[in-house]
């Protein structure tokens, strides 16, 4: 049996990160932990081991671009997927999340369909499933 | 003295009067607002209003819609959860009459499916129901810039009020308050007719192919 993957969701609105927390459940996805901006999350992510992570764009204290760009600077932490669930949506955030090394791009309001579909997407695409 | 019967002629002086001095308060207000620099700052208030309208507007129709999304969920859940409850009955009753016959003719086995296919529907229904909830996220951000906004004009206007007030008055100003400032634009309010944003998750699929990703 393989091993169960360990997700971190970060997002401001506990509201959202429960609704994702639930939803990666819903797909197989049950072990995860969640963290209400990015340097939270990233002092979770340097204290702990993960296999991805779901982050919200507009946060306090560290937006979801500065988390994705320490992300991907840490040598620890860079091969980590970082799958973007965001209500901006302007074009030029999408690519600038490409260009910054996201995994993928969610655009809010999203269905349950449209996250499992992603998840699995990349996990695929890395050999993680 | 017997007070005198107002006439057409001392009606019409005295709206001409009330123009003037409205004109009169008009002028020292655009001197006054001239003066102290803040033209600029009232222009981009009057423009910022409009968009706090439709931010407004857009709160009311999402949390409308969810609500709405959440009935009707509620409702078809219902329906399938008094299916159940109905079918429970009448299995019950059969297998009391002839518990052998109730499973031989299959009507055990056919409870058994109906209650698995009810079941799947209503959990899909209590995710429809959960998944209505994002609003509260997607309305947060546009509060918070709203609340921004009035957070902006109070203190602007108590600035002018400061600025404006004769030099034996004492106007206490209202504490300083840390301001939200949203890093970022938020959730797209009114995006027809702009082509700098995506409208649908179809959309970004489209954008990000096209670089290759």
């Amino acid at each position: 049996m393989s091993k169960e993957l360990r997700f971190l969701i970060v997002d401001d609105f506990s509201t959202m990160r429960r609704i994702v927390r639930n939803l990666l459940k819903e797909s197989g996805y049950a072990d995860a932990d969640e963290a209400e901006d990015g340097v939270i999350a990233l002092q979770k992510l340097r204290n702990s081991s993960f296999d991805f992570v779901v982050s919200d764009i507009n946060m306090p204290n560290m937006n979801g671009f500065q988390l994705l760009g320490e992300i991907k600077k840490d040598e620890k932490l860079k091969h980590l997927p970082v799958l973007m669930v965001t209500a901006e949506a302007r074009k030029e955030d999408i690519v600038m999340a490409a260009q910054q090394g996201a995994a993928g791009y969610i655009v809010k309001p999203f269905t349950k369909a449209t996250l499992e579909d992603k998840v699995n997407h990349i996990l695929t695409k890395l050999g993680l499933k | 003295m017997a007070d005198q019967a107002p006439t057409p002629e001392s009606d019409e002086a005295t709206t001409a009067a009330v123009h003037l001095q409205l004109g009169a308060l008009t002028r020292q207000l655009h001197d006054s607002l001239n003066g102290l620099g803040l033209t600029a700052k009232v222009q981009t208030w009057a423009g910022e209003i409009p968009d706090a309208k439709s931010r407004l507007s857009y709160i009311a129709r999402l949390t409308g819609e969810a609500a709405e999304k959440v009935l009707n969920q509620v409702d078809q859940a219902k329906e399938q959860h008094d299916f159940i409850a109905s079918e429970t009955r009448r299995i019950g009753q059969l297998i009391v009459q002839d518990p052998v016959a109730a499973v031989a003719k299959g009507h055990v086995m056919n409870f058994i499916d109906d209650v698995e296919r009810a079941s799947k529907q209503v959990d899909e229904h209590l995710t429809a129901i959960m998944m209505a909830q994002d609003f509260h996220d997607l309305t947060g951000q546009v509060i918070a810039k709203v609340v921004n906004l009035a957070a902006t004009i109070e203190e602007q206007l108590v600035q002018l009020l400061i600025q404006t007030a004769p030099p034996d008055a004492v106007v206490k100003a209202p504490p300083t308050h840390e301001q939200y400032t949203p890093a970022l634009d938020g959730p797209v309010v009114n995006a027809e007719g702009n082509p700098d944003v995506v409208t649908d998750q179809s959309q970004v699929d489209d954008l990000l192919a096209s670089l290759g990703f």
